[in-house]
């Protein structure tokens, strides 16, 4: 205690010498020593307890973000990986990616205006699931439960191949009953090669992926609702959409919050049902979103540094996006 | 009293986080306890499945040195990538096929080991791999084998609508309209559109070049009248005559190769590896595949890609010896042998490759005949290898194919490109 004290005052010599002293002469009998030790331990407790936590997220996380944005201020390439030396180039990737028309005209829109569509299909759709769920007997919930957990259990990769199969542009099943149906004629059409048909089919996986992870959430959500809140609207003569809107939404609103903002991350950064469709690793210009563009950039054309710009830029739309989300949805403080 | 009890239970929870953590770091790592292991990188896509033929090197090789072999299967289509992610992560294979228009790009890094000394003279390869895997006089890749393409057609479908072997470019056109005409339900000759090797014959079959150098700068020929008419006469088979199908316009090799199995196809321009493994798929396609050189405009040949691959070391092996004893292995004549045996491809050695020349197999002959007097190699450059990665050629075609741009457009786009890339450090 003596100890502590002294060498404070020495790093410090402008702190007020009063108050320490107080605190501690102030003590009682049970002596500084212990107590101060107890309220240090008190105090690295968490810290010790968050270490490992903490530990993981800087080696996952932190440090390989830091690793990008270094990168992305240099002109990186295959020679540079091994040589390991690296050429500082300041904002010239930005300057370059910001000015190509590339980006404001194919790999923006196609990120933003897919995750928008498949943002909005996902919830809409995972939340009428959850409510028909909300309807069934505990054997039925169960059983359909089961049977949308296959559709998410499903890796991403093994899903898009699935869903090219099914679209395969010659022989798939969507080309058969197309064809049949006679909206497609005898010469067939490549719905791949076309940018908004590609990307519906892209949509149509993903939310197929996405939509049991919100239905189960909300489901959960729907669960804690009061039962007296529907049927006081009831009595009210409120109707079922009138219910939704007034009883269920601002009750579970943290709960769509949480899936909506989910959602969109996901949906911003989709890269294998993209990369694995036909033309969509580069081969066809139009279809490229900015994960793709960023790693055929990366990867395949050796700019890393390059590559690197773009997954910052990614980052950083994602980052505004989430803060306008959670502060639109919660301007009323729900979130304190 | 209360506080130190509470305490051994916090003290003991935060000591178990920050063992779980450790152990969760430590996880990996962790070698073979005995003997060596070497690891390899094979790649696979259109030729037979290799396993066995691995399995049976892999255990010759352990009775020589002790030491394990672990081979690994690439896709020839991710293989670029997961090459350069591996230089990038320093996770490279001790011994790695590469193919011959890569060995430059990732010699030129720094990534692989000058073989110079080990090998020795280089008389003994074919000429043309040899000279692949060299770099500012360093030998990089040791050749290993070389393939080449030619077209791959149906000859039951040939003999019931008495179609003769093409030799012009215009007879080629023919024998599809004809297929077209009477098979219902056959594309008589697809036009992939995610794929480079199918159109290069029609590229350099009408004279002109893909990239040449003069006074230290590169110039594209995709922009010359002779590539235009060559790529009108390549696209229009799809885009004019409704010779491919729709779907092809997004097709890489695999998938031509796998609808030429299915049946679904009646010429394909295809390597000399792929029938063998086309008859492994289907073995009631005995008898009804035949191949024949890819003619010129007007009689001739065609010149195809002369591909081929190498085996090299990379610069971070642990036991550069042991690897080129592993390539030493592959390389001998037995082994070459029953690679080329199993496979179909040609032995990269001159003496090696003999039989092949004199053979008279009509799954042999036509490939060899192609090797032999049209096989050609891409520019000589380590950057041609980013054009690869970044899809120019397959861009071009793809905007044609699908009707986004003209010939004279997607052309013009991807020379410019391509003059963009190669002139970028040289």
């Amino acid at each position: 205690m003596a100890d502590s004290l002294s060498t404070r005052q020495a790093e410090d010599p402008g702190a007020p010498v009063g108050a320490p002293a107080a605190r501690g002469t102030g003590a009682p009998t049970g002596g500084g020593r212990p107590r101060l030790s107890a309220r240090t331990r008190r105090r690295a407790l968490p810290w010790t307890l968050l270490a490992p936590g903490l530990a993981v997220i800087g080696i996952l996380l932190l440090y390989p973000i830091g690793r990008v944005v270094w990168l992305s201020v240099q002109d990186y390439g295959l020679d540079n990986v091994v040589s390991g030396r690296s050429d500082f180039i300041g904002l010239d990737n930005y300057a370059r990616l910001l000015g190509d028309r590339y980006l404001w005209t194919v790999a923006l829109p196609n990120t933003a205006v897919f995750a928008v569509v498949a943002v909005a299909g996902t919830v809409a759709f995972g939340t009428l699931v959850a409510l028909l769920l909300n309807t069934l007997s505990r054997f039925a919930r169960t059983a359909v439960l089961s049977c949308i957990m296959v559709a998410w259990a499903m890796p991403a990769v093994s899903g898009t191949y699935v869903w090219v199969w099914i679209f395969d542009v010659d022989d798939g099943l969507v080309r058969r009953v197309l064809q049949t149906a006679g909206v497609v004629g005898p010469e067939g059409y490549n719905w791949f090669a076309e940018r908004s048909a590609f990307y519906a089919i892209a949509a149509l996986n993903v939310i197929h992926h996405g939509f049991p992870f919100v239905a189960v959430t909300v489901l959960a959500g729907l669960m804690t609702i009061p039962r007296e809140l529907h049927e006081a609207a009831l009595l009210d003569g409120a109707g079922a959409w009138q219910r939704f809107r007034n009883v269920t939404v601002p009750t579970i609103r943290p709960v769509f919050a949480v899936v909506t903002i989910l959602s969109t991350i996901w949906d911003f950064k989709v890269f294998a049902q993209v990369y694995l469709m036909p033309g969509g690793s580069g081969g066809n210009r139009d279809v490229l979103n900015l994960g793709v563009w960023s790693y055929v950039r990366s990867f395949a054309n050796q700019s890393y540094g390059l590559g690197s710009a773009i997954a910052v830029l990614l980052t950083l739309m994602l980052l505004s996006i989430t803060v306008v989300y959670l502060r639109t949805l919660f301007r009323d403080e729900e979130l304190r | 009293m209360a506080c130190t009890r509470a305490r051994r239970p916090q003290a003991a929870a935060a000591a178990a986080a920050l063992a779980l953590l450790a152990t969760a770091c430590g996880g990996s790592g962790g070698g073979s306890g005995g003997g060596e292991t070497l690891d390899v990188w094979i790649m696979e896509g259109t030729h037979p499945d290799a396993t066995a033929y691995f399995d049976r090197v892999a255990a010759d090789f352990r009775e020589q040195t002790g030491a394990r072999v672990n081979v690994e299967f690439v896709p020839w289509a991710d293989a670029h990538d997961k090459f350069t992610t591996a230089i990038a992560g320093n996770t490279l294979p001790d011994v790695a096929e590469v193919g011959t228009t890569w060995t430059p790009e990732f010699a030129g890094a720094g990534a692989l080991m000058d073989v110079s000394g080990r090998v020795g003279s280089t008389d003994a390869y074919v000429p043309g791999l040899a000279e692949a895997g060299t770099v500012d006089g360093a030998l990089y890749g040791v050749p290993w084998y070389a393939g080449v393409r030619s077209v791959i057609y149906r000859t039951d479908v040939f003999e019931d609508l008495g179609i003769e072997q093409p030799t012009t470019w215009k007879e080629l056109r023919e024998a599809a309209l004809t297929v077209s005409e009477e098979r219902d339900g056959m594309t008589a000759f697809p036009v992939p559109g995610d794929a480079v090797y199918q159109t290069l014959p029609f590229v350099w079959g009408s004279g002109a070049d893909l990239a040449t150098r003069s006074d230290g700068s590169w110039t594209s020929g995709l922009d010359s009248p002779e590539a235009r008419k060559g790529i009108s006469f390549y696209t229009g088979l799809a885009t004019e005559d409704g010779l491919s199908s729709a779907g092809a316009a997004t097709w890489m090799e695999t998938d031509l190769q796998d609808n030429f199995i299915a049946g679904d196809v009646a010429m394909m321009i295809g390597g000399s590896w792929t029938p063998a493994a086309m008859l492994e798929a289907d073995p009631s396609l005995e008898g009804k595949i035949g191949a024949f050189p890819i003619p010129g405009p007007d009689g001739g040949y065609s010149p195809s890609f002369l591909g081929g691959s190498h085996l090299t070391i990379s610069n971070t092996a642990e036991a550069p010896d042991l690897a080129w004893s592993y390539i030493e292995l592959l390389t001998d004549d037995e082994n070459a042998r029953r690679w080329a045996e199993a496979t179909t491809y040609f032995p990269g050695k001159e003496k090696q490759l003999e039989p092949y020349t004199s053979s008279d197999d009509p799954l042999v002959r036509p490939f060899a005949e192609q090797m032999s007097e049209a096989g050609r190699g891409l520019p000589a450059t380590e950057n041609f290898g980013k054009v690869q990665g970044d899809k120019v050629l397959e861009a071009m075609l793809q905007d044609i194919l699908n009707d986004e741009a003209t010939v004279e457009e997607a052309t013009s786009r991807a020379a410019g490109e391509i003059e963009q890339i190669l002139n970028k450090d040289s």
